[in-house]
């Protein structure tokens, strides 16, 4: 079974400080950490998984610069056979990304693809379910539970409400994979140190035969900071301080 | 050390094992989980498939403390022994998910919490501190991760500027430039990261001209004095440096602090690393002091359970903590306070002194807070 996860480098901004780039366009990025999108890790140990079972080999492909490599050697120390990256700064149209990724997806064959649900820094959800139908592939996304018999797989997918869907689904096909699927194992400096030497394979646009069409699908025009809403307070003071005024709200709001 | 199937025997010491179980007597997690070092070196010795011995839920729970293999009459290395099986499962991937999380932190941001890089000074801003990069300085006081982010302990950190200077030590810090010792990482397992940040530290050290560490944590002192290859520089954990500035007559006590105090010694400050006398001197000479000496002290002082990667594990362990046990021999002997001088022993006694009920009864303190009241 081959599997082709796509994945992506994204900046953490859970902790940091955000600040905007003085043309509105971006925020600041050279003062944060770079990690491998959170979905993304759960989708390659999920096809780390299904190779310990089923055999074959897992890819891992991105499209990024240079230092995207980073996260694909993490994905070789979690287990990945061999990466690619198609070299080419990462594009804010989810159609481009997905487009980029077809066309070197489209010369190998595969039996599933798996990307995350979406990237922690855009958020749009878009690239796998693109890639699906560029592909001419059924696809079945916010995946939670997968299990592959005869040519098909078994899926659950999770919906609003805490409801879920169970499909079946003809293999080849796109897979979007929601955290929580698996239990990320630890990724050891040990390991990623001896996932250096694996094969990472770096392409061109040109390389794949691939040149992008005008006008984008979508591109940032203005990055903003939500306003403040009215109902929002924010406590100011030592922590202790914190405690005590929280703790006298929420004995005012108690029964009202 | 690597755990090598043909060497690991002799590497460890597991052949001079007599079974006389003073191991086993001595740990302070026996009674709160299924770990038990004696059977451990005794089943490591003897088994073959090394791999099912780790499956062991109980390796996390050591707090390597080092109380076994400082008794040891063999010289059995049991908590290196431990280490090196958690570094075997680290390698494989199999580490609870709370300590893969500290791990990842660390290398991510450069602290266990994974809290951000740029605000590992934020709280020093007031205090007029230089910072390596914009100063510079001979001293480096090594404030350390939970100094630097926990709002407790950062009260510790703000205490030792303070009584610097006041004393007129001149020192800066590294700022955002400081990263984790890595001495609890190598205990959680992580041997090749720690390598690295040993690495990378001392490269940076060497690069700014330090001539001298001050540390407030006794786990980054033991990290810096006894497991960096390449350091080579002097190491003083604060209550060394105290004691020095109240001896040479640069730090003077101007008020009484008017209680009692007993002092609890930390495991990688005393019993690990021999710091008994310090810590006691400083407090004999704060005016108004009654110190008060807990039957388990000095070598024989009982572990709080915050080292060896136990302040980021969930689980593992059963019953009344160490720590509260430990607040109540406090309160017992009539101490309104429990001094110490290791922020996870702070933290793990702060958590207990509230979660016993005894909160208004005795207060925990960090020597250096004890210091920068009577001084100011």
């Amino acid at each position: 079974m081959n599997i082709i996860v796509c994945v992506k480098r994204i900046p953490k901004t859970a902790e940091a400080d955000i600040f905007i780039e003085k043309d509105n366009k971006d925020i600041k990025k050279d003062n944060l950490v770079f990690a491998l999108n959170d979905w993304d890790g759960y989708a390659v140990r999920e096809a780390v998984l299904l190779k310990e079972k089923f055999e074959g080999e897992v890819i891992v492909l991105t499209v990024g610069p240079d230092e995207s490599k980073e996260v694909l050697t993490r994905c070789l120390a979690m287990g990945a056979d061999r990466a690619i990256r198609i070299e080419e700064p990462i594009p804010n149209d989810g159609r481009l990304i997905a487009e980029t990724l077809a066309k070197v997806i489209q010369t190998g064959p595969f039996d599933l693809i798996l990307t995350g649900v979406q990237a922690e820094d855009d958020g749009w959800g878009q690239v796998g379910v693109a890639l699906a139908q560029i592909l001419g592939i059924p696809h079945a996304s916010i995946v939670t539970h997968i299990h592959i018999e005869g040519g098909k797989a078994k899926v659950r997918r999770e919906l609003e409400g805490g409801l879920e869907e169970l499909l079946e689904i003809k293999l080849p096909a796109v897979l979007t994979i929601q955290t929580g699927i698996n239990e990320p194992k630890y990724v050891s400096l040990a390991a990623i140190l001896e996932a250096e030497d694996k094969e990472t394979k770096e392409m061109t646009l040109e390389e794949i035969g691939f040149s992008p069409r005008e006008p984008l699908d979508a591109t940032i025009d203005q990055v903003s900071f939500p306003p403040t809403g009215k109902r929002a307070e924010i406590l100011k003071g030592t922590p202790d301080e914190v405690v005590g005024q929280l703790t006298e709200i929420i004995k005012r709001k108690k029964g009202s | 050390m690597k755990i090598d199937p043909k060497t690991f025997t002799k590497d460890y010491l597991l052949h001079l094992c007599i079974q006389c179980g003073t191991c086993t007597g001595g740990c302070p997690v026996k009674y709160r989980s299924p770990l038990n070092m004696r059977r451990l070196v005794r089943e490591t010795y003897f088994t073959d498939p090394f791999p099912s011995l780790s499956k062991r839920a109980e390796i996390w729970a050591c707090t390597t403390c080092s109380t076994c293999s400082l008794r040891c009459p063999s010289g059995v290395k049991n908590v290196e022994l431990l280490m090196a099986i958690r570094n075997y499962l680290a390698n494989k991937g199999e580490v609870p998910s709370t300590i893969r999380d500290a791990l990842e932190n660390t290398l991510m941001q450069g602290n266990p919490w994974g809290r951000f890089r740029d605000r590992r000074a934020d709280w020093a801003k007031a205090l007029g501190v230089k910072i390596f990069g914009e100063a510079t300085s001979e001293t480096l006081f090594y404030v350390g991760c939970a100094p630097s982010y926990d709002p407790r302990v950062q009260r510790v950190a703000t205490a030792l500027v303070k009584i610097f200077q006041n004393a007129g030590v001149d020192f800066a810090i590294l700022g955002k430039k400081e990263s984790c010792c890595g001495n609890e990482i190598r205990r959680m397992g992580e041997q090749a990261l720690f390598k690295k940040l040993a690495k990378d530290n001392t490269i940076l050290f060497k690069k700014l001209g330090i001539k001298k560490i001050i540390t407030t944590s006794p786990h980054c002192y033991n990290a810096f004095q006894n497991e960096y290859p390449d350091l080579n520089l002097p190491v003083q954990h604060y209550t060394q440096v105290l004691v020095h500035l109240i001896e040479t007559g640069h730090l003077h006590f101007s008020k009484e602090l008017g209680t009692s105090v007993t002092y609890h010694d930390p495991c990688f400050l005393g019993k690990q690393n021999k710091v008994f006398e310090e810590p006691r001197k400083i407090l004999a000479s704060i005016p108004q002091c009654e110190f008060m000496e807990m039957e388990r002290s000095r070598e024989r002082s009982l572990c709080c359970e915050g080292g060896g990667g136990r302040m980021w594990a969930e689980g593992g362990t059963e019953g009344k903590r160490n720590a509260e046990i430990r607040i109540r021999e406090a309160v017992s002997l009539g101490a309104k306070t429990l001094a110490t001088a290791c922020p996870f022993c702070l933290l793990t006694f702060e958590d207990s002194v509230k979660t016993s009920g005894l909160a208004d009864q005795i207060a925990v303190k960090d020597i250096a807070e004890l210091v920068d009241e009577t001084t100011k």
